[in-house]
């Protein structure tokens, strides 16, 4: 009993998602609906259990039941008040585990079970009941756990043993099955109710097709809401921005506002001040001045009074000769009262006030002010721009594109951009500064020398003024495209050495090498490698046997690359070198193709002859420049049958003055010729052996291979092996070739290694 | 037809096996070495034929060349034959090294009563590789000969009666011209009389002067100090003379230790010297072979 529930109950586990998913299993179906039935019997134990005692006990002599049968048996049938008090220890103790995976599984199911039981076709019309009584039973769960639990493990148990007999009574009750829906009244209801039942007029609609378009109208519904979530949390932290950006919008305008009337309030205070002290002085002046005046007036009064009793004494004499007399008299003698007298009647009496009592009309200057007042809302002259410093790979030989942004909000008309070449020399005064008008906050400038440091420095202008110019940033213009030194590509079936000369004066930092192998196809241009930061004007390219690359250089530097140089063919089907005319004795010449050498005259006439450094003085020869590559290098030398000559190898500082072969930095095939035969030797070290050979070669080939630590001589023309060196060689060598005898030698290069050359 | 296995042994990845079977061309049991590289499990290899010098068997050549490594390398099969008939019952076979026994000198005799048994020359042209073909995976159309002293000689005259049969020959210490010395006198004249210009038919300098076949690449290497060339056996410069003139490319060289010890003593007729230079032979008509 305990392995089959336990069974049972993993596997009710096990397939309840599919159930979710609308598997209408029908077997699966009876299962739920006894999950409905279960519960249906906790509550209406008399109704079923009698009917389904048989098959109860049936059932549980099946799964070995006996023991519990009878209790089981008497719970059913018992009433409920019992099971409920008497399950949850008893179940609980036996059921222990497998009692709390029901519950979970029991409890989601019932949690579900109003869709499930809308949703599973051929349900039975318990499980519609039981979709009420499992809304019930959840009730039950909120108000007693323990009871939910214990009643649901119970459940759970005696759904197993019920299933059967469910199933069984479904078949009998199939044709009460639930399977159309009622579009009106929006519940599944059977076919027979459609058609006599209350929904006989209702649209139906067949049962899984109305889940289905439930289900699809719950999932749009869902999406729409996701949306409207997605959409509203877009807002909201949308919202959230504008908010801080008003914050800061507003304290900054604040902070303006403050700025500007602090200032105009100032403005004010000293105008009044200028104006009080004006007032003041004025008020000084014309007290002062009607002070005098009075001091005046008082003074003209006592002399007015002085002359009144003066001439009242006269008045009063009352002789008038006297009066006359001393009239006269006085008017002689006492001259000056007289003179007085008539001075000061003549004299007007300045009665006019000498200055107004009122103040003079003033104009108070308040322009200013309103300036002031006016510049609170209008733009203040910007700060110095921000100059960026030069983004790489932006610049081309000829021009810059110069960027600059401002540090704050301010608005601005224009910018004034000024450059001028950075100079090393003293006097660097010399270069023009130039200046540009830009409305943006870029600007490229056109027309300038490649490579070269430019200075830039950036000014904001408005309508209120100019800012200070930014910190100067030193921009540089890509350099020119370097020009490949097209006689000096050395090159084998695996490797190219390519060099270059910069065209430019000042130093660049590095360059880049493109290769396109050209196919037969079209598509030439296909660039199939970069080699970059290059420091140097040279490079070794690792490269396919027998293809042909297109090779362009470019120089780098800070500001970009330049344009592409001409571009060079190389051709990987053979070893190419070519001839280091720095190493040629004097009297040997090389021809016009440059692969032919000669020579005239053996007697060196050692007279003006130009002599090199570098070159052979004794023996009559030169040094080709190989590309340092360690693998197979092949070569043909073509001579005349009457020519003495040596050719082979050599180190790249073999002795000058020495002959080759004889010496430990070379390695050659001398051919001689002897009154008697052809003689060839193979020399090192001045040693050769003994070798004879029967065909005198026109044509040697020479295999240098690194790789197996030989140089071998072929007769080219007959594939003959004639001999091998076999030596480990420590440096890189060069061919050599030497003429005894007046003659000429043609060197070919570029030859795929014959594979007769292998062994 | 039928072939005995002598023996086996395992050697570098291949085994060196040694064979007895009834020669119908030389009326005896006959021995060989063959050589099979690890190649030769999985697919046809090319043959190359050595032949031995006086007095040797079989054994000489696979026991102390040490050839077997370059041979595995480059998956050649090498046939090393026997150098005469053996037991015949001939009177005088054994009388001396250099006739009879062990000096079958690749020729096909004439005279009594070496005649019925002595035609190593068509044994080896023909019967032998036959038989290698028919019980061996070879390519038949590819294969080439060398050999030593007698055999050098033989191998020459082997490639040069026999245009394109061979993709190559070379020599260790030939006998080059046999009709101007002792050993060649001796011997042409006994298996084809007296008549000394029958003798020209098996001789490579001679051979040469009328050689008009493919191109032949030839190699020998000669021991500076070896005894017979002083004595006058071998005479090479006879061969290069007549292959200069006729502008049959040889490389001939006169091998001497190269080193600044003083004297500076050069190779000898030994195999020793053959062991020294038998990868450069290897190698020579693996060229050809392998091309």
């Amino acid at each position: 009993f305990y392995h089959m529930d336990l069974y049972g109950s993993k596997e009710r586990f096990d397939i309840f998602p599919e159930e979710l998913s609308g598997r209408g299993d029908r077997s699966l179906g009876d299962m739920r609906s006894e999950s409905a039935l279960s519960s249906e019997k906790v509550q209406r134990p008399q109704e079923v259990c009698y009917d389904l005692e048989e098959e109860v006990a049936e059932l549980a002599k099946m799964y070995g039941l006996d023991e519990d049968r009878e209790k089981e048996l008497e719970l059913l049938g018992g009433h409920l008040e019992k099971v409920e008090s008497r399950w949850p220890p008893a179940r609980t103790e036996k059921a222990g585990s497998q009692g709390s995976l029901y519950n979970t599984s029991k409890s989601s199911s019932s949690v579900k079970h109003p869709s499930q039981s809308t949703k599973q076709q051929g349900l039975p019309d318990e499980a519609f009941l039981g979709e009420n009584q499992s809304k019930a039973r959840t009730d039950d769960e909120a108000e007693s756990n323990i009871w939910s639990r214990g009643g649901l493990s119970s459940g759970g148990m005696s759904d197993e043993w019920n299933s059967q007999a469910v199933s069984e009574e479904e078949e009998e009750e199939e044709e009460e099955t639930a399977d159309v829906f009622c579009s009106t009244c929006k519940i599944p209801i059977r076919a027979f109710d459609k058609l006599f039942g209350e929904h006989k007029d209702h649209e139906v609609a067949q049962l899984p097709n109305a889940v289905e378009s439930e289900k699809e109208e719950i999932h749009k519904n869902m999406c729409k809401l996701e949306e409207q979530i997605a959409q509203m949390e877009n807002v909201a932290s949308h919202l959230e921005e504008i908010f801080i950006t008003v914050e800061e919008n507003f304290g900054r305008q604040e902070q303006n506002f403050e700025v500007h009337y602090d200032d105009a309030v100032q403005v004010l205070a000293q105008k009044y001040e200028e104006q009080l002290e004006a007032l003041g002085e004025e008020k000084r002046q014309k007290l002062e001045a009607l002070y005098e005046q009075l001091v005046s007036c008082g003074k003209h009064l006592d002399t007015c009074k002085e002359l009144t009793d003066e001439t009242q004494e006269l008045f009063l004499e009352n002789d008038k000769a006297e009066f006359m007399k001393v009239k006269s008299f006085n008017y002689i003698i006492f001259f000056p009262y007289n003179y007085r007298l008539e001075e000061f009647l003549k004299k007007e009496v300045d009665l006019e006030l000498s200055t107004l009592p009122d103040f003079e009309e003033r104009v108070i200057d308040v322009s200013e002010v309103e300036q002031l007042m006016n510049s609170i809302n209008a733009i203040p002259a910007p700060c110095a721009p921000v100059i960026n410093p030069q983004a790489p790979n932006a610049a081309t030989g000829t021009s810059l594109r110069v960027c600059w942004g401002l540090f704050s909000d301010d608005t601005v008309e224009y910018y004034q951009l000024c450059y001028k070449p950075v100079s090393n020399e003293m006097h660097s005064g010399e270069h023009a500064e130039q200046t540009l008008k830009v409305k943006e906050t870029y600007c490229t400038i056109t027309d300038l020398l490649p490579n070269t440091q430019y200075e830039f420095w950036v000014s904001a202008l408005n309508a209120s003024g100019i800012s200070p110019p930014s910190e100067r940033a030193v921009y540089v213009t890509a350099p020119s495209p370097p020009t490949i030194k097209n006689k000096k590509i050395r090159s084998c079936e695996n490797a190219a050495l390519v060099c270059w000369e910069s065209r430019d004066m000042n130093p660049v930092d590095s360059y880049t090498v493109e290769l396109s192998k050209l196919t037969e196809e079209e598509n030439d241009d296909i660039i199939t490698e970069s080699i970059v930061g290059i420091p140097n004007c040279e490079v070794l390219i690792h490269l396919q046997p027998t293809q042909k690359y297109q090779v362009c250089v470019r120089a780098q530097n800070l500001g970009g690359s330049s344009e592409r140089s001409e571009p060079v063919l190389i051709h990987t089907t053979g070893t190419c070198f070519y001839l280091n005319e720095d190493t040629a004795h004097p009297l040997l010449a090389i021809l016009d193709d440059g692969f032919t050498i000669s020579c005239d005259e053996l007697e060196n006439p050692e007279c003006d002859l130009p002599v090199y450094d570098n070159s052979f003085t004794r023996c009559i020869a030169i040094l080709g420049s190989l590309i340092p590559f360690p693998g197979k290098h092949y070569w043909e030398v073509e001579v005349e049958e009457d020519t003495e000559y040596r050719t082979g190898v050599a180190f790249e500082n073999t002795p000058r003055h020495g002959y080759l072969g004889a010496n430990n930095s070379s390695w050659c095939m001398r051919h001689i010729i002897t009154p008697s035969r052809h003689k060839y030797e193979f020399l090192h070290s001045g040693m050769t052996p003994d070798i004879r050979i029967t065909v005198p070669p026109r044509r040697i080939g020479i295999l240098l291979d690194y790789e197996n630590c030989r140089l071998s001589f072929f007769n080219a023309d007959t594939a003959q092996h004639l001999h091998t060196f076999n030596s480990h060689f420590q440096h890189y060598v060069h061919p050599c070739f030497a003429l005894e005898t007046p003659g000429i030698l043609r060197i070919h290069t570029g030859i795929t290694t014959p594979p007769w050359t292998a062994l | 037809m039928a072939l005995k296995q002598v023996s086996s042994n395992k050697c570098f990845e291949g085994f060196q096996k040694v064979f007895e079977h009834d020669s119908s061309e030389l009326k005896c049991k006959m021995k060989f070495g063959i050589y099979l590289p690890p190649k030769a499990e999985t697919g046809k290899c090319p043959v190359l034929y050595w032949l031995s010098g006086l007095t040797c068997t079989e054994q000489n050549f696979i026991t102390k060349a040490g050839f077997q490594q370059a041979a595995a390398e480059h998956g050649l099969i090498v046939v090393a034959p026997d150098t005469s008939p053996r037991g015949c019952n001939i009177e005088g076979e054994d009388e001396s090294w250099d006739f009879g026994t062990g000096a079958g000198f690749y020729v096909d005799a004439t005279e009594d009563p070496w005649k019925t048994n002595y035609r190593m020359y068509s044994y080896i042209k023909d019967e032998l590789p036959k038989l290698i073909n028919a019980n061996f995976p070879t390519d038949p159309e590819r294969m080439s000969i060398f050999g030593h002293s007698m055999g050098g000689h033989g191998a020459l005259i082997l490639a040069l009666k026999n245009p394109g049969k061979y993709k190559s020959v070379s020599a260790f210490a030939p006998i080059c011209n046999p009709i101007q010395c002792q050993w060649g006198k001796k011997a042409l004249g006994g298996y084809l009389g007296p008549d000394a210009s029958k003798w020209e038919a098996y001789d490579a300098t001679q051979l040469v002067k009328s050689y008009s076949g493919s191109r032949l690449d030839i190699l020998i290497d000669q021991g500076k100090d070896d005894q017979f060339l002083s004595a006058g056996q071998l005479l090479p410069d006879n061969f290069i003379a007549a292959c200069t003139e006729q502008k049959i490319p040889v490389v001939f060289r006169l091998q001497q230790a190269s080193c600044f010890c003083s004297p500076c003593w050069g190779y000898d007729h030994s195999y020793f010297f053959i062991a020294s230079f038998i990868n450069d032979h290897i190698k020579h008509h693996a060229k050809y072979l392998n091309a």
